[in-house]
Protein backbone atom coordinates (compact mmCIF):
# COMPACT_ATOMS: atom_id res chain seq x y z
CA UNK A 1 0.00 0.00 0.00
CA UNK A 2 2.71 2.15 0.81
CA UNK A 3 4.66 1.61 -2.35
CA UNK A 4 1.14 1.89 -4.25
CA UNK A 5 0.64 5.40 -2.98
CA UNK A 6 4.42 6.44 -3.40
CA UNK A 7 4.10 5.36 -6.76
CA UNK A 8 1.17 7.37 -7.04
CA UNK A 9 2.68 10.17 -5.94
CA UNK A 10 5.92 9.97 -7.55
CA UNK A 11 4.05 9.98 -11.14
CA UNK A 12 1.65 12.52 -10.55
CA UNK A 13 3.53 15.48 -11.64
CA UNK A 14 3.75 13.37 -15.28
CA UNK A 15 -0.13 12.43 -15.02
CA UNK A 16 -0.70 16.04 -14.69
CA UNK A 17 1.27 16.91 -17.84
CA UNK A 18 -0.31 14.28 -19.70
CA UNK A 19 -3.60 15.33 -18.63
CA UNK A 20 -3.33 18.43 -19.80
CA UNK A 21 -1.77 17.51 -22.72
CA UNK A 22 -4.81 15.77 -24.10
CA UNK A 23 -7.09 18.90 -22.35
CA UNK A 24 -5.06 20.78 -25.42
CA UNK A 25 -4.93 18.75 -28.26
CA UNK A 26 -8.82 17.99 -27.94
CA UNK A 27 -9.57 21.31 -27.64
CA UNK A 28 -7.69 22.54 -30.38
CA UNK A 29 -9.30 19.78 -32.43
CA UNK A 30 -12.60 20.97 -31.63
CA UNK A 31 -11.59 24.39 -32.82
CA UNK A 32 -10.97 22.79 -35.74
CA UNK A 33 -13.69 20.80 -36.10
CA UNK A 34 -15.88 24.20 -36.22
CA UNK A 35 -14.67 24.83 -40.03
CA UNK A 36 -15.74 21.81 -40.66
CA UNK A 37 -19.00 21.00 -38.69
CA UNK A 38 -21.82 20.96 -41.69
CA UNK A 39 -19.74 21.56 -44.46
CA UNK A 40 -21.34 19.63 -47.45
CA UNK A 41 -18.20 20.60 -49.98
CA UNK A 42 -15.68 18.79 -47.64
CA UNK A 43 -17.49 15.65 -47.58
CA UNK A 44 -17.35 15.20 -51.31
CA UNK A 45 -13.81 16.12 -51.45
CA UNK A 46 -12.95 13.19 -48.78
CA UNK A 47 -15.24 10.97 -51.21
CA UNK A 48 -13.30 11.62 -54.12
CA UNK A 49 -9.88 10.04 -52.09
CA UNK A 50 -9.02 6.65 -53.13
CA UNK A 51 -9.40 3.97 -50.05
CA UNK A 52 -5.89 3.38 -49.67
CA UNK A 53 -5.05 7.21 -49.25
CA UNK A 54 -7.86 7.25 -46.85
CA UNK A 55 -7.18 4.59 -44.86
CA UNK A 56 -3.87 5.31 -44.55
CA UNK A 57 -5.36 8.80 -43.29
CA UNK A 58 -7.76 6.36 -40.92
CA UNK A 59 -10.40 8.43 -42.65
CA UNK A 60 -12.44 6.06 -44.16
CA UNK A 61 -16.01 5.54 -43.00
CA UNK A 62 -16.26 8.73 -41.00
CA UNK A 63 -18.36 11.31 -42.06
CA UNK A 64 -15.73 14.33 -40.98
CA UNK A 65 -18.49 16.63 -41.05
CA UNK A 66 -20.23 15.27 -37.73
CA UNK A 67 -19.29 15.23 -34.09
CA UNK A 68 -19.00 11.26 -35.19
CA UNK A 69 -16.35 11.34 -37.95
CA UNK A 70 -14.27 14.28 -35.86
CA UNK A 71 -13.80 11.44 -33.11
CA UNK A 72 -13.15 8.85 -35.53
CA UNK A 73 -10.43 10.47 -36.88
CA UNK A 74 -9.02 11.53 -33.72
CA UNK A 75 -8.95 8.37 -32.41
CA UNK A 76 -5.67 7.45 -33.81
CA UNK A 77 -4.03 10.07 -32.03
CA UNK A 78 -5.78 9.36 -28.70
CA UNK A 79 -4.37 6.17 -28.99
CA UNK A 80 -0.78 6.99 -30.35
CA UNK A 81 -0.60 9.38 -27.21
CA UNK A 82 -2.17 6.69 -24.59
CA UNK A 83 0.57 4.12 -26.08
CA UNK A 84 3.35 6.24 -25.27
CA UNK A 85 2.14 7.53 -21.83
CA UNK A 86 1.07 3.89 -20.92
CA UNK A 87 4.41 2.70 -22.68
CA UNK A 88 6.52 5.11 -20.19
CA UNK A 89 4.57 4.69 -17.24
CA UNK A 90 5.39 0.93 -17.41
CA UNK A 91 8.93 0.93 -18.48
CA UNK A 92 9.84 4.32 -16.50
CA UNK A 93 8.15 2.83 -12.87
CA UNK A 94 10.17 0.27 -12.89
CA UNK A 95 13.39 1.13 -13.89
CA UNK A 96 13.78 4.52 -12.78
CA UNK A 97 14.93 2.61 -9.17
CA UNK A 98 17.69 1.15 -10.70
CA UNK A 99 18.35 4.56 -12.79
CA UNK A 100 18.12 6.21 -9.06
CA UNK A 101 20.05 3.97 -7.36
CA UNK A 102 17.57 3.49 -5.51
CA UNK A 103 16.88 0.12 -5.67
CA UNK A 104 18.37 -1.58 -3.39
CA UNK A 105 16.45 0.39 -0.66
CA UNK A 106 13.39 -0.96 -1.91
CA UNK A 107 14.77 -4.33 -1.37
CA UNK A 108 15.62 -4.01 2.42
CA UNK A 109 11.87 -3.44 3.23
CA UNK A 110 10.00 -5.74 3.96
CA UNK A 111 8.32 -6.91 0.92
CA UNK A 112 8.85 -8.96 -1.51
CA UNK A 113 9.92 -8.18 -5.10
CA UNK A 114 6.26 -9.32 -6.42
CA UNK A 115 4.60 -7.29 -3.97
CA UNK A 116 6.56 -4.30 -5.03
CA UNK A 117 5.55 -4.84 -8.62
CA UNK A 118 1.96 -5.38 -7.76
CA UNK A 119 1.95 -2.37 -6.57
CA UNK A 120 3.87 -0.05 -9.15
CA UNK A 121 1.72 -2.02 -11.71
CA UNK A 122 -1.19 -0.92 -10.14
CA UNK A 123 -0.02 3.14 -9.44
CA UNK A 124 0.47 2.75 -13.65
CA UNK A 125 -2.98 1.39 -14.04
CA UNK A 126 -4.25 4.18 -12.07
CA UNK A 127 -2.87 6.55 -14.27
CA UNK A 128 -4.18 5.05 -17.42
CA UNK A 129 -7.62 4.66 -15.66
CA UNK A 130 -7.39 8.68 -15.25
CA UNK A 131 -6.13 9.42 -18.49
CA UNK A 132 -8.99 7.93 -20.45
CA UNK A 133 -11.24 9.89 -17.92
CA UNK A 134 -9.75 13.16 -18.37
CA UNK A 135 -9.78 12.64 -22.22
CA UNK A 136 -13.63 10.85 -22.00
CA UNK A 137 -14.34 14.30 -19.61
CA UNK A 138 -13.25 17.15 -22.07
CA UNK A 139 -14.57 15.25 -25.28
CA UNK A 140 -17.50 15.40 -23.36
CA UNK A 141 -17.65 18.83 -22.52
CA UNK A 142 -16.15 19.84 -26.10
CA UNK A 143 -19.08 18.34 -28.26
CA UNK A 144 -21.80 20.36 -25.96
CA UNK A 145 -22.60 23.03 -28.78
CA UNK A 146 -23.12 20.28 -31.16
CA UNK A 147 -26.11 18.59 -29.36
CA UNK A 148 -24.55 14.98 -30.62
CA UNK A 149 -27.15 11.80 -30.17
CA UNK A 150 -27.27 9.10 -28.36
CA UNK A 151 -25.17 7.06 -31.12
CA UNK A 152 -21.84 9.59 -30.65
CA UNK A 153 -22.21 8.75 -26.92
CA UNK A 154 -22.07 4.90 -27.40
CA UNK A 155 -19.65 5.36 -30.24
CA UNK A 156 -17.07 7.14 -28.16
CA UNK A 157 -17.91 5.07 -24.91
CA UNK A 158 -16.41 2.19 -27.08
CA UNK A 159 -13.72 5.11 -28.13
CA UNK A 160 -12.73 5.55 -25.11
CA UNK A 161 -12.69 1.51 -24.10
CA UNK A 162 -10.73 1.03 -27.30
CA UNK A 163 -8.00 3.47 -25.94
CA UNK A 164 -8.10 1.74 -22.47
CA UNK A 165 -7.00 -1.59 -23.55
CA UNK A 166 -4.57 -0.16 -26.17
CA UNK A 167 -3.22 1.71 -22.67
CA UNK A 168 -3.36 -1.67 -20.59
CA UNK A 169 -1.23 -3.56 -23.22
CA UNK A 170 1.46 -1.12 -24.15
CA UNK A 171 1.84 -0.58 -19.67
CA UNK A 172 2.06 -4.06 -19.78
CA UNK A 173 4.64 -4.44 -22.37
CA UNK A 174 6.20 -0.73 -20.55
CA UNK A 175 6.42 -2.88 -17.40
CA UNK A 176 7.79 -6.45 -18.74
CA UNK A 177 10.65 -4.05 -20.44
CA UNK A 178 11.35 -2.68 -17.18
CA UNK A 179 11.05 -6.07 -15.67
CA UNK A 180 13.25 -8.26 -17.95
CA UNK A 181 15.51 -5.85 -19.15
CA UNK A 182 19.27 -6.31 -17.29
CA UNK A 183 20.36 -2.50 -17.96
CA UNK A 184 17.38 0.18 -17.63
CA UNK A 185 18.59 2.39 -19.77
CA UNK A 186 17.77 -0.28 -22.60
CA UNK A 187 14.27 -0.21 -21.31
CA UNK A 188 13.07 3.08 -22.55
CA UNK A 189 15.06 2.60 -25.62
CA UNK A 190 13.00 -0.71 -26.13
CA UNK A 191 9.73 0.91 -25.56
CA UNK A 192 10.44 3.59 -27.95
CA UNK A 193 11.45 1.48 -30.54
CA UNK A 194 7.84 -0.88 -30.05
CA UNK A 195 5.98 2.50 -30.11
CA UNK A 196 7.74 3.82 -33.59
CA UNK A 197 7.75 0.06 -35.35
CA UNK A 198 3.93 -0.19 -34.10
CA UNK A 199 2.71 2.85 -35.15
CA UNK A 200 4.62 2.87 -38.05
CA UNK A 201 3.19 -0.80 -39.00
CA UNK A 202 -0.23 0.13 -38.69
CA UNK A 203 0.49 2.85 -41.37
CA UNK A 204 1.98 0.45 -43.59
CA UNK A 205 -0.75 -2.21 -43.60
CA UNK A 206 -3.36 -0.14 -44.76
CA UNK A 207 -0.82 0.61 -48.25
CA UNK A 208 -1.02 -2.48 -49.30
CA UNK A 209 -3.69 -5.22 -49.32
CA UNK A 210 -1.02 -8.23 -49.77
CA UNK A 211 0.90 -6.98 -45.91
CA UNK A 212 -2.63 -7.56 -43.79
CA UNK A 213 -1.13 -10.12 -42.57
CA UNK A 214 0.65 -7.71 -40.39
CA UNK A 215 -1.90 -6.11 -38.87
CA UNK A 216 -1.93 -8.91 -36.19
CA UNK A 217 1.82 -7.39 -34.78
CA UNK A 218 0.02 -3.68 -34.13
CA UNK A 219 -2.02 -2.94 -31.44
CA UNK A 220 -3.09 0.30 -33.02
CA UNK A 221 -4.92 -1.90 -35.58
CA UNK A 222 -6.66 -4.12 -32.77
CA UNK A 223 -8.92 -1.40 -32.36
CA UNK A 224 -10.15 0.27 -35.69
CA UNK A 225 -12.33 3.24 -34.78
CA UNK A 226 -13.82 3.57 -38.28
CA UNK A 227 -14.43 -0.64 -37.95
CA UNK A 228 -16.40 -0.88 -34.75
CA UNK A 229 -18.16 2.15 -35.50
CA UNK A 230 -19.39 0.36 -38.41
CA UNK A 231 -19.99 -3.14 -36.43
CA UNK A 232 -20.65 -1.51 -33.29
CA UNK A 233 -18.63 -4.00 -31.33
CA UNK A 234 -14.99 -4.97 -30.93
CA UNK A 235 -13.54 -7.80 -32.88
CA UNK A 236 -13.31 -10.72 -30.57
CA UNK A 237 -10.56 -11.97 -32.09
CA UNK A 238 -8.44 -8.90 -31.12
CA UNK A 239 -9.95 -8.78 -27.51
CA UNK A 240 -8.77 -12.24 -27.05
CA UNK A 241 -5.34 -11.31 -28.63
CA UNK A 242 -4.95 -8.45 -26.74
CA UNK A 243 -5.46 -10.21 -23.73
CA UNK A 244 -3.11 -12.22 -24.40
CA UNK A 245 -0.35 -9.64 -24.71
CA UNK A 246 -1.47 -8.27 -21.20
CA UNK A 247 -1.03 -11.16 -19.36
CA UNK A 248 1.98 -13.01 -21.25
CA UNK A 249 4.09 -10.16 -20.63
CA UNK A 250 2.56 -10.18 -16.88
CA UNK A 251 3.71 -13.53 -15.93
CA UNK A 252 6.92 -12.72 -17.81
CA UNK A 253 7.63 -9.62 -16.21
CA UNK A 254 6.96 -11.06 -12.62
CA UNK A 255 8.83 -14.31 -13.25
CA UNK A 256 11.94 -12.23 -14.73
CA UNK A 257 11.95 -10.02 -12.09
CA UNK A 258 11.73 -12.29 -9.00
CA UNK A 259 14.62 -14.01 -10.50
CA UNK A 260 16.68 -10.98 -11.94
CA UNK A 261 20.13 -9.83 -10.73
CA UNK A 262 19.30 -6.18 -9.74
CA UNK A 263 21.77 -3.22 -10.80
CA UNK A 264 22.93 -1.96 -7.82
CA UNK B 1 37.14 21.38 -28.50
CA UNK B 2 38.78 17.97 -26.58
CA UNK B 3 39.64 15.18 -28.56
CA UNK B 4 39.98 12.83 -25.52
CA UNK B 5 36.15 13.82 -24.73
CA UNK B 6 35.51 13.44 -28.28
CA UNK B 7 36.87 10.04 -28.96
CA UNK B 8 34.77 9.09 -25.57
CA UNK B 9 31.88 10.15 -26.41
CA UNK B 10 31.21 8.92 -29.85
CA UNK B 11 32.05 5.65 -29.26
CA UNK B 12 29.72 5.87 -26.51
CA UNK B 13 27.03 6.92 -28.54
CA UNK B 14 27.96 4.58 -32.14
CA UNK B 15 25.46 2.02 -30.78
CA UNK B 16 22.61 3.89 -30.66
CA UNK B 17 23.68 5.50 -34.27
CA UNK B 18 24.09 2.51 -35.74
CA UNK B 19 20.56 1.04 -34.37
CA UNK B 20 19.27 4.28 -35.75
CA UNK B 21 21.06 4.08 -38.65
CA UNK B 22 20.14 0.56 -39.67
CA UNK B 23 16.05 0.98 -38.63
CA UNK B 24 15.79 4.37 -40.22
CA UNK B 25 17.34 2.55 -43.46
CA UNK B 26 15.79 -0.52 -43.33
CA UNK B 27 12.26 2.17 -43.20
CA UNK B 28 12.54 3.72 -46.33
CA UNK B 29 13.50 0.40 -47.87
CA UNK B 30 10.52 -1.12 -47.00
CA UNK B 31 8.48 1.81 -48.06
CA UNK B 32 9.68 1.92 -51.45
CA UNK B 33 9.57 -1.54 -51.70
CA UNK B 34 5.18 -0.92 -52.13
CA UNK B 35 5.97 2.17 -54.15
CA UNK B 36 4.74 0.71 -57.47
CA UNK B 37 1.52 -1.08 -56.48
CA UNK B 38 0.35 2.11 -54.18
CA UNK B 39 1.82 4.31 -57.28
CA UNK B 40 -0.98 2.66 -59.52
CA UNK B 41 -3.90 3.63 -57.17
CA UNK B 42 -2.62 7.53 -55.97
CA UNK B 43 -2.67 8.08 -60.20
CA UNK B 44 -6.47 7.85 -59.75
CA UNK B 45 -6.88 10.11 -57.28
CA UNK B 46 -4.51 12.76 -59.17
CA UNK B 47 -7.66 12.68 -61.70
CA UNK B 48 -10.19 13.08 -59.15
CA UNK B 49 -8.31 15.79 -57.46
CA UNK B 50 -8.66 18.30 -60.60
CA UNK B 51 -12.09 18.21 -60.72
CA UNK B 52 -12.19 20.24 -57.37
CA UNK B 53 -11.43 24.14 -57.90
CA UNK B 54 -7.84 24.40 -56.25
CA UNK B 55 -8.97 26.99 -53.97
CA UNK B 56 -11.26 24.64 -52.17
CA UNK B 57 -8.72 22.42 -51.74
CA UNK B 58 -5.86 24.81 -50.04
CA UNK B 59 -8.38 26.26 -47.92
CA UNK B 60 -8.80 23.02 -46.30
CA UNK B 61 -5.25 21.81 -46.14
CA UNK B 62 -5.16 19.27 -48.59
CA UNK B 63 -1.82 19.16 -50.70
CA UNK B 64 -1.37 18.82 -54.04
CA UNK B 65 1.05 16.33 -53.43
CA UNK B 66 1.43 13.26 -56.52
CA UNK B 67 2.27 10.53 -54.80
CA UNK B 68 2.34 8.66 -57.93
CA UNK B 69 5.50 10.68 -58.40
CA UNK B 70 9.07 9.06 -56.82
CA UNK B 71 9.58 12.59 -54.74
CA UNK B 72 5.76 12.50 -53.86
CA UNK B 73 5.84 9.53 -52.50
CA UNK B 74 9.55 9.63 -50.95
CA UNK B 75 7.69 12.88 -49.00
CA UNK B 76 5.53 11.12 -48.12
CA UNK B 77 7.67 8.46 -46.22
CA UNK B 78 9.77 11.31 -45.41
CA UNK B 79 7.71 12.23 -42.31
CA UNK B 80 7.96 9.14 -40.86
CA UNK B 81 11.92 9.38 -41.53
CA UNK B 82 11.69 12.73 -39.94
CA UNK B 83 9.70 11.79 -36.69
CA UNK B 84 12.53 8.76 -36.11
CA UNK B 85 15.25 11.60 -36.64
CA UNK B 86 13.62 13.90 -34.38
CA UNK B 87 13.25 11.42 -31.88
CA UNK B 88 17.31 10.47 -32.21
CA UNK B 89 18.32 13.84 -32.17
CA UNK B 90 16.00 14.91 -29.13
CA UNK B 91 17.66 12.11 -27.27
CA UNK B 92 21.02 13.48 -28.13
CA UNK B 93 20.15 16.58 -27.49
CA UNK B 94 18.20 15.88 -23.87
CA UNK B 95 20.95 13.76 -22.89
CA UNK B 96 24.05 15.67 -23.43
CA UNK B 97 24.84 17.32 -20.57
CA UNK B 98 21.98 15.85 -18.09
CA UNK B 99 23.49 11.93 -19.07
CA UNK B 100 26.75 13.47 -16.76
CA UNK B 101 24.77 14.47 -13.98
CA UNK B 102 21.98 11.84 -13.86
CA UNK B 103 25.12 9.14 -13.74
CA UNK B 104 26.89 11.63 -11.22
CA UNK B 105 30.06 11.76 -13.61
CA UNK B 106 29.41 15.61 -13.90
CA UNK B 107 31.36 16.46 -11.20
CA UNK B 108 34.16 14.15 -12.49
CA UNK B 109 34.61 15.86 -15.99
CA UNK B 110 34.76 18.96 -14.32
CA UNK B 111 38.02 18.20 -12.43
CA UNK B 112 39.68 17.70 -15.39
CA UNK B 113 41.83 20.31 -17.16
CA UNK B 114 39.23 21.18 -19.74
CA UNK B 115 36.89 24.15 -19.44
CA UNK B 116 33.54 23.88 -19.96
CA UNK B 117 33.53 25.25 -23.22
CA UNK B 118 35.91 22.33 -24.32
CA UNK B 119 33.39 20.13 -22.99
CA UNK B 120 30.31 21.21 -24.20
CA UNK B 121 31.72 21.91 -27.83
CA UNK B 122 32.98 18.34 -28.05
CA UNK B 123 29.91 16.91 -27.08
CA UNK B 124 27.87 18.82 -29.40
CA UNK B 125 30.21 18.21 -32.20
CA UNK B 126 29.90 14.58 -31.60
CA UNK B 127 25.91 14.39 -31.81
CA UNK B 128 26.38 16.91 -34.73
CA UNK B 129 28.91 14.01 -36.03
CA UNK B 130 26.30 11.12 -34.95
CA UNK B 131 23.25 12.74 -36.46
CA UNK B 132 25.66 13.73 -39.58
CA UNK B 133 26.21 9.67 -40.22
CA UNK B 134 22.65 8.70 -39.91
CA UNK B 135 21.98 11.42 -42.58
CA UNK B 136 24.15 9.74 -44.61
CA UNK B 137 22.89 6.45 -44.20
CA UNK B 138 19.40 7.28 -45.01
CA UNK B 139 20.37 9.61 -47.94
CA UNK B 140 22.49 6.10 -49.21
CA UNK B 141 19.57 3.90 -48.48
CA UNK B 142 17.44 6.67 -50.69
CA UNK B 143 19.76 6.45 -53.76
CA UNK B 144 19.60 2.58 -53.60
CA UNK B 145 16.00 2.32 -53.22
CA UNK B 146 15.23 4.49 -55.54
CA UNK B 147 17.46 3.48 -58.42
CA UNK B 148 16.43 -0.45 -57.39
CA UNK B 149 11.88 0.24 -56.86
CA UNK B 150 10.92 3.17 -58.26
CA UNK B 151 10.65 1.66 -61.55
CA UNK B 152 12.79 4.04 -63.66
CA UNK B 153 10.38 6.55 -63.26
CA UNK B 154 12.11 10.08 -63.42
CA UNK B 155 12.48 12.72 -60.43
CA UNK B 156 14.50 15.84 -59.87
CA UNK B 157 17.79 15.38 -57.99
CA UNK B 158 17.84 19.04 -57.07
CA UNK B 159 14.58 18.55 -55.14
CA UNK B 160 15.70 15.26 -53.32
CA UNK B 161 19.33 16.97 -52.44
CA UNK B 162 16.83 19.88 -50.54
CA UNK B 163 14.36 16.55 -49.13
CA UNK B 164 17.83 15.10 -48.07
CA UNK B 165 19.43 18.90 -46.73
CA UNK B 166 16.18 19.66 -45.00
CA UNK B 167 16.35 15.91 -42.39
CA UNK B 168 19.82 17.47 -40.99
CA UNK B 169 17.99 21.27 -40.38
CA UNK B 170 15.28 19.29 -38.66
CA UNK B 171 17.69 17.26 -36.80
CA UNK B 172 19.71 20.56 -35.72
CA UNK B 173 16.21 22.16 -34.40
CA UNK B 174 15.81 19.02 -32.18
CA UNK B 175 19.03 18.60 -30.81
CA UNK B 176 19.69 22.04 -29.66
CA UNK B 177 15.89 22.88 -28.33
CA UNK B 178 16.61 19.68 -26.40
CA UNK B 179 19.55 20.69 -24.80
CA UNK B 180 18.48 24.32 -23.92
CA UNK B 181 15.17 22.63 -22.39
CA UNK B 182 17.66 20.15 -20.12
CA UNK B 183 19.31 23.01 -19.05
CA UNK B 184 16.32 24.67 -18.03
CA UNK B 185 14.40 22.56 -16.19
CA UNK B 186 15.63 21.73 -12.93
CA UNK B 187 16.56 17.72 -13.86
CA UNK B 188 16.12 15.96 -16.09
CA UNK B 189 16.14 12.20 -14.49
CA UNK B 190 15.12 10.46 -17.96
CA UNK B 191 15.48 11.65 -21.50
CA UNK B 192 13.53 9.19 -23.41
CA UNK B 193 9.82 10.53 -22.44
CA UNK B 194 11.17 14.19 -22.90
CA UNK B 195 12.47 13.04 -26.61
CA UNK B 196 9.53 11.52 -27.11
CA UNK B 197 6.83 13.99 -25.92
CA UNK B 198 9.18 16.40 -28.20
CA UNK B 199 9.40 14.81 -31.38
CA UNK B 200 5.77 13.03 -31.25
CA UNK B 201 4.22 16.64 -30.16
CA UNK B 202 5.49 18.46 -33.03
CA UNK B 203 3.94 15.43 -35.06
CA UNK B 204 1.24 15.24 -34.32
CA UNK B 205 0.43 18.77 -34.34
CA UNK B 206 2.02 19.11 -37.91
CA UNK B 207 0.15 15.27 -39.06
CA UNK B 208 -3.13 16.92 -37.28
CA UNK B 209 -2.90 19.92 -39.49
CA UNK B 210 -2.65 17.94 -42.54
CA UNK B 211 -6.14 16.47 -41.98
CA UNK B 212 -7.97 19.80 -40.50
CA UNK B 213 -7.93 23.16 -42.34
CA UNK B 214 -6.09 26.21 -41.91
CA UNK B 215 -5.04 26.95 -37.94
CA UNK B 216 -1.74 28.71 -38.08
CA UNK B 217 -1.03 27.63 -34.51
CA UNK B 218 0.87 24.96 -36.18
CA UNK B 219 3.67 26.90 -38.06
CA UNK B 220 5.41 26.27 -34.50
CA UNK B 221 5.71 22.64 -35.23
CA UNK B 222 9.65 21.86 -37.06
CA UNK B 223 7.76 19.58 -39.37
CA UNK B 224 5.42 22.38 -41.02
CA UNK B 225 8.45 24.46 -41.17
CA UNK B 226 10.17 22.07 -43.14
CA UNK B 227 7.06 20.89 -45.10
CA UNK B 228 8.33 18.02 -47.31
CA UNK B 229 5.11 18.34 -49.26
CA UNK B 230 5.89 22.27 -49.34
CA UNK B 231 8.99 21.72 -50.94
CA UNK B 232 8.28 19.07 -53.52
CA UNK B 233 5.93 21.28 -54.83
CA UNK B 234 7.75 24.51 -55.27
CA UNK B 235 11.09 23.08 -55.56
CA UNK B 236 12.27 25.42 -52.80
CA UNK B 237 12.12 25.68 -49.07
CA UNK B 238 9.35 28.26 -47.42
CA UNK B 239 11.88 30.89 -46.84
CA UNK B 240 10.02 32.77 -43.99
CA UNK B 241 9.23 29.32 -41.90
CA UNK B 242 12.86 27.67 -42.54
CA UNK B 243 14.08 31.63 -41.44
CA UNK B 244 12.39 31.07 -38.26
CA UNK B 245 13.36 27.37 -38.00
CA UNK B 246 16.80 28.59 -37.82
CA UNK B 247 16.41 31.59 -35.59
CA UNK B 248 14.98 29.04 -33.66
CA UNK B 249 18.32 27.01 -33.50
CA UNK B 250 20.83 29.24 -33.29
CA UNK B 251 18.98 31.37 -30.22
CA UNK B 252 18.39 27.58 -28.13
CA UNK B 253 22.21 27.07 -29.39
CA UNK B 254 23.58 30.47 -27.88
CA UNK B 255 21.35 29.90 -24.69
CA UNK B 256 22.50 26.66 -24.17
CA UNK B 257 25.93 27.44 -24.05
CA UNK B 258 25.31 30.47 -21.78
CA UNK B 259 23.03 28.21 -19.28
CA UNK B 260 26.11 25.53 -19.46
CA UNK B 261 28.64 28.08 -18.61
CA UNK B 262 27.06 29.25 -15.63
CA UNK B 263 25.48 26.16 -14.63
CA UNK B 264 25.71 24.84 -11.00
CA UNK B 265 26.66 21.19 -11.87
CA UNK B 266 25.23 19.14 -8.62
CA UNK B 267 27.87 16.79 -7.58
CA UNK B 268 27.72 12.90 -6.16
CA UNK B 269 27.65 12.84 -2.95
Amino acid sequence: MNIFLHELKANLKSLIIWGVIMVVFVVIGAAKFSAYAGNPEMLSILDAFPKAMLEALSMIAFNLTTVTGFFGIMFVYFALMGAIAAAMWGSGIISKEERDKTVEFSLVLPVSRTRVITAKALAGLVNCIAFVLVTWAVSLVVVQPYAPDAAFYSFLRMEMAALFIIELIYLAVGLLLGCAMQRYKLSGATAVGIILVTYFLSIVVSLDSKLDFLKYFTPFKYFDASQFFRMGHFDLVYLLLSAAIIVLSLVVAYLSYNRRDLYI
Amino acid sequence: MSATIYKHEFFSRLKSVLVWSVSLMLLVLFFFSIFQSFADQAALLNEMMAQFPPALLEAFGITKTDLSSVLGYFSFLLVFVQLCLAIQAGNYGFGLVSIEETELTADFLLTKPVSRLQIITSKLLVAFSCLLLTDLAVTASTFIAIALLSGGRPYDTGTLGLLLVSMLILQLFFLSVGMVISLLVHRVRSVTPYSLALGFGAYILAAFSGIFGDVKLEYITPFKQIDAAYIVLHNAYDMPLLLVNLAVTVVALLASYALYLRRDIPTAS
